[in-house]
């Protein structure tokens, strides 16, 4: 009850709320993907019918349009100021607090999806080697006395987090491959 | 000087492992991140590559999604609209509607709370459609109640589970909505097209006929056990 009109509460309703929450969760119910997988490929299929008409009507509409756009940039136009988007170096401290941060929120996401997405073998052996790297980080961490000893174990455990994740969502052909031409995790790095 | 590490720290369970336990078995200390967190827990924080792979129409990333959220998902599904049968329609609908507008999501706030708001709406939806009747009123004897303490704190967690069932469909909601989601009157009387001073009354009174209902839940198991020679 932090956010909200706590103000408003009558004297029994934290208690009420304590006790809704801790109410056991539903049963779980039957798989519902197969029915959603079938759903998405069936939404692929239908714009294909429909796209020709769909591009040809955005052809003429841009043939209607691009003479305006050309007339008015031709007498309002003034050389672009490029907008620079630079961000400040993170300090240590904010960046050791945000590695907290993520370390903390990629945990609770590979703990929720760890009993939920079906592993097989191979994945489960990748999962396995990236968590005993982990534990090395976490040993080494255990060690460091200073901030500037901390903050590189740290990034490292975030990459590791990041692989375990990518491992436990998508298995470990993503891992191994980087598809769609992403960087191979480090986690695979330090394994070969 | 306390150190930095040692401060701020590796988290608490992993600190153990500095001792003499993590010199017999330096490795492997990760082993926790097998064990799921509450199933009803919305709060799920989702890795950018997952999201990003998903804003792609990545199947696989999808499905992790889906797999992440389907519990939570359900579990509010079903307290909002009561029924099995109904409550897997509304997941079913939420994740349709998630997978449509994936591409849409900016990431200005948690994915969790974007979805948890599309199941909430699709949920609600399903109420309004559903017999017609969008709304119950309650009684007038669903007034605050008078000293004691309250049955909850007392009964099991079937007794609340079947006092909650009674209530009616919309009170059941926004007394859940409130009190376990923790969305503000505000918020609820936006979502239901309801005045705030509607939400403020469902949840007082609903509470009040929680009360009540396990009170009588009460009494009736005392005359069965009276009764039993």
């Amino acid at each position: 009850m932090s956010r909200r009109d706590a103000m408003n509460d009558r004297p029994g309703d934290a208690a009420l709320a304590a006790a809704l929450r801790a109410l056991p969760d539903a049963a779980p119910m039957p798989d519902l993907w197969p029915d959603l997988a079938r759903s998405i490929a069936r939404r692929r299929r239908r714009p294909l019918r429909y796209a020709l008409p769909i591009a040809l009507a955005a052809a003429v509409a841009f043939a209607l349009v691009l003479p305006r756009l050309v007339n008015r940039g031709a007498t309002t136009s003034q050389p672009a100021t490029p907008v620079a988007h630079v961000t400040a170096p993170a300090s240590p401290v904010d960046e050791l607090s945000q590695l907290h941060r993520r370390s903390q929120s990629l945990e609770r996401w590979i703990a929720a999806v760890a009993a939920r997405a079906p592993q097989d073998g191979r994945d489960l052996m990748a999962a396995v080697e990236v968590e005993d790297l982990i534990g090395l980080v976490d040993v080494q961490l255990g060690g460091a006395h200073t901030r500037s000893d901390a903050l590189p174990l740290w990034r490292q455990r975030v990459a590791l987090l990041e692989d375990l994740a990518a491992i436990r969502g998508n298995g470990v052909a993503l891992a191994a491959n980087g598809a769609d031409g992403e960087a191979v995790p480090a986690s695979l790095n330090l394994l070969n | 000087m306390r150190s930095v590490a040692a401060a701020a720290g590796p988290p608490s369970r992993f600190r153990k492992r500095s001792g003499a336990r993590a010199s017999l078995r330096p490795y492997g200390a990760a082993r926790h991140l097998l064990n799921p967190v509450s199933a009803a827990s919305f709060q799920i924080d989702v890795p950018e590559l997952v999201l990003a792979r998903a804003r792609r129409g990545d199947a696989r990333a999808l499905e992790t999604i889906y797999r992440a959220f389907e519990r939570p998902a359900y579990t509010l599904a079903l307290r909002v609209v009561g029924d099995v049968e109904s409550a897997r329609e509304v997941v079913h609908d939420a994740m349709l509607r998630l997978i449509e507008r994936i591409g849409q999501f900016r990431g200005e706030a948690p994915f969790w709370g974007w979805l948890r708001q599309i199941v909430v709406n699709e949920a609600l939806m399903h109420l309004r459609r559903s017999r017609g009747a969008a709304f119950e009123e309650l009684d007038e004897r669903d007034e605050p109640p008078g000293d004691g303490p309250p049955p909850w704190l007392l009964a099991d967690a079937a007794q609340l589970e079947r006092a909650l069932g009674e209530l009616p469909r919309m009170t059941r909601s926004v007394l859940w909505l409130y009190h376990v989601e923790e969305y503000t009157h505000q918020e609820i009387a936006e979502m239901t097209g309801k005045s705030v001073s509607f939400s403020k009354s469902q949840v007082a009174r609903g509470g009040s006929r929680l009360r009540r209902l396990m009170d009588r839940q009460e009494q009736e198991a005392a005359r069965c056990l009276a009764a039993t020679p």
